[in-house]
């Protein structure tokens, strides 16, 4: 294991990306990004699904909620006893399982995406100023934001959906008001290293305000660097949302979310295991692609930094 | 020996603040919502005068701050959580006190029935996390070492597919397998040490990957730091340079992971319980919220956040010892 030590270090070091220098961060973490094969693999993976959960709404006309008796426990199309109108079955009400999967997915993307933009911009924004202003009101953000984090994310979670009925308005605010801290805090690191930056003075000297100097300068640098963590954190929001649902405080049945769908399956896993096994799979290989395309922008994003010393 | 001291003191007290305020969001959270605890308590058929003498009795009709403090009042001075609003004490021992208030005696004591659920939690989570360091440490290092190699690319592509795994899905299809195909393993309670090994084993399917890739990429980061590259030169053998340079150096950012890991640890612990109805702390959790049990959320809440600042102060402590260039 150790007879790598000498020989790995002393090979020439991969070059840092040609030629870039004079480029954004931003673009120059995109540039060695887009090339990475397992970028491709993950976006080309994640742009499938995307494209499933958008078009079964226009191409199914099959009702997700829809009882079917007759059809009930219809194994899926590659076991016996199968019916080609269930590709992937059906459940214990004869439900198509297909159509049920893809609305699923459809829920998990809006609830993660609009939960990640969210915390996003709300903890970038708060993370952005209090490092770019710096002083009182910089600690006194940095401690809510401690304070914040410092209450477990499953916690707060079940604590505000014990109270109230899980709408998925009120499932996206849970989910940003346990995230947006990690922003406020990654962003935070960025603006307090640009601030004494020689051109920040300048604009100051300039006559620049505050947001002008944020907005314009400051932010192009310190959030493409973050760009990794919300690919992590979507994937992370839509494990989050799934969980919710299947421990039962999250959104309720008959809404097909595949936490739903998968709690529901889990009663009848010795007789039909599809239930809760392939609604699974599509929340796995979304998980997949999220997890390949952070990877990618994780090890860019390494690159240019180390690459930038 | 002072600085360390006077580190210990200063996170000390900004993390009992921190938890202070914690307890009191939570608190307010739970009083702002709907439902009354004592038309709860007294059951749906009770008139309304026995509701508000129980009310009155429990201090419900206190002004906010002043329930707030005598909870906190109660933890501080007596170590008292309270008790709770649902659970009876039959089976579970009790410490004396309010043996003359019939309200409060028959119910149970939220610390006792915390005290009795926490060893089979933490046997799970020893459990789940020694299994999860004992795979990734060896699959980690050597990744790590092969930095840019197929080793390295395989070992990304498994943690990546172990980590796009959902716990609660993960723990389905391994019960169906393992203890509905095969037989092996019970999945369901808990009866004994077997009972662990499943749910023992999802928890380290979720923690893994994650270790893996902690230590791939900070032993490849250290491999290429200018004094891991030149202590050939300084005469010192490869045994050396890895366990004195690289090892300890990827240590650092290793025990930050295993400080995250530790607070994720509460919430996958929940699930995890939930799945396999394993009688520990996490299925109390959820059930309490279920059941609108508050002093029980309320007591779990603050002592997890305690929890959380004292691993993120040993975290910082620890990762000084290991690298001195870091300002605690």
């Amino acid at each position: 294991m150790t007879s790598d030590i000498s020989t790995a270090p002393l090979a020439a070091p991969k070059p840092a990306l040609p030629s870039t220098r004079e480029l954004a961060m931003g673009k120059r973490i995109w540039l060695a990004t887009r090339s990475s094969p397992w970028f491709l693999l993950g976006a080309g993976l994640f742009g499938l699904l995307l494209l499933m959960a958008l078009v079964s709404v226009f191409v199914f006309q099959v009702d997700p909620t829809k009882m079917n008796f007759v059809d009930k426990f219809t194994p899926p199309i590659f076991s016996e006893g199968a019916n080609p109108a269930f590709p992937l079955g059906t459940d214990q009400l004869g439900r198509d399982m297909l159509s049920r999967a893809l609305v699923g997915l459809q829920i998990t993307f809006l609830i993660g995406l609009a939960a990640t933009a969210l915390s996003f911009v709300i903890g970038s924004a708060v993370g952005l100023y209090a490092g770019f202003v710096g002083g009182k009101i910089d600690q006194l953000l940095m401690r809510v934001v401690d304070i914040q984090m410092s209450i477990p994310p499953i916690i707060l979670a079940i604590t505000i959906l014990g109270l109230a009925r899980a709408t998925p308005a009120l499932v996206i605010a849970v989910l940003v008001l346990a995230t947006w801290p990690n922003y406020a805090r990654l962003t935070r690191a960025g603006a307090l290293a640009e601030r004494g930056q020689e051109y920040v003075r300048a604009a100051r000297v300039l006559g620049a305000s505050d947001i002008r100097i944020i907005l314009l300068m400051v932010a192009p640098v310190a959030l493409p660097p973050m760009a990794f963590a919300a690919v992590f954190d979507l994937a992370r929001m839509m494990i989050f949302e799934c969980v919710l649902d299947f421990l039962g405080i999250g959104l309720q049945p008959p809404t097909p979310t595949l936490g739903v769908i998968i709690a529901d399956g889990r009663k009848y896993l010795i007789n039909a295991w599809w239930i809760a096994v392939l609604p699974g799979v599509f929340l796995m290989l979304l998980l997949l692609s999220l997890n390949m395309m952070g990877t990618a922008l994780e090890r860019a994003r390494n690159a240019v930094f180390e690459g930038a010393k | 020996m002072i600085a360390t001291f006077s580190f210990l003191a200063r996170r000390l007290s900004q993390g009992a603040l921190i938890v202070f305020l914690a307890a009191l969001i939570v608190f307010t959270l739970l009083r702002v919502g709907p439902g009354d605890p004592a038309r709860m308590l007294a059951g749906g058929l009770s008139d309304q005068a026995s509701v508000d003498a129980l009310s009155e009795k429990m201090g419900l009709n206190d002004p906010f701050l002043v329930q707030f403090g005598k909870y906190v009042g109660g933890i501080v001075l007596h170590g008292d959580f309270g008790q709770s609003y649902i659970r009876s004490e039959s089976g579970l021992s009790v410490g004396g006190g309010h043996g003359d208030d019939q309200t409060r005696s028959d119910r149970a004591d939220v610390l006792s029935l915390l005290g009795s659920r926490l060893p089979l939690s933490l046997g799970l989570a020893l459990a789940g996390l020694g299994l999860a360091l004992l795979v990734s440490a060896p699959i980690g290092i050597y990744a790590g070492l092969r930095a840019g190699k197929w080793q390295e690319s395989l070992s990304i592509m498994g943690s990546s597919l172990l980590v796009s795994m959902p716990s609660f899905w993960i723990a389905g299809l391994l019960v169906l397998l393992i203890s509905i195909k095969l037989k092996w393993l019970p999945a369901v309670g808990y009866e004994g040490p077997r009972y662990l090994i499943l749910p023992a084993i999802v928890l380290a399917i979720e923690m893994a990957p994650i270790f893996i890739r902690t230590w791939s990429s900070a032993i490849s980061s250290m491999t290429r730091r200018d004094f891991v590259r030149v202590a050939p030169v300084r005469g010192l053998g490869q045994r050396q340079i890895f366990s004195r340079h690289v090892l300890r150096g990827a240590a650092v950012p290793f025990i930050n992971t295993l400080g995250v890991m530790l607070t994720s640890l509460i919430g996958s612990l929940l699930v995890i319980e939930f799945v396999f109805d394993f009688p520990g702390l996490g299925k109390l959790t959820v059930e309490a919220v279920l059941q609108r049990d508050f002093p029980l959320v309320q007591a779990i809440a603050i002592i997890i956040s305690a929890f959380f600042v004292l691993v993120n102060i040993a975290v910082d402590f620890v990762s000084g010892l290991f690298d001195p260039r870091l300002d605690y």
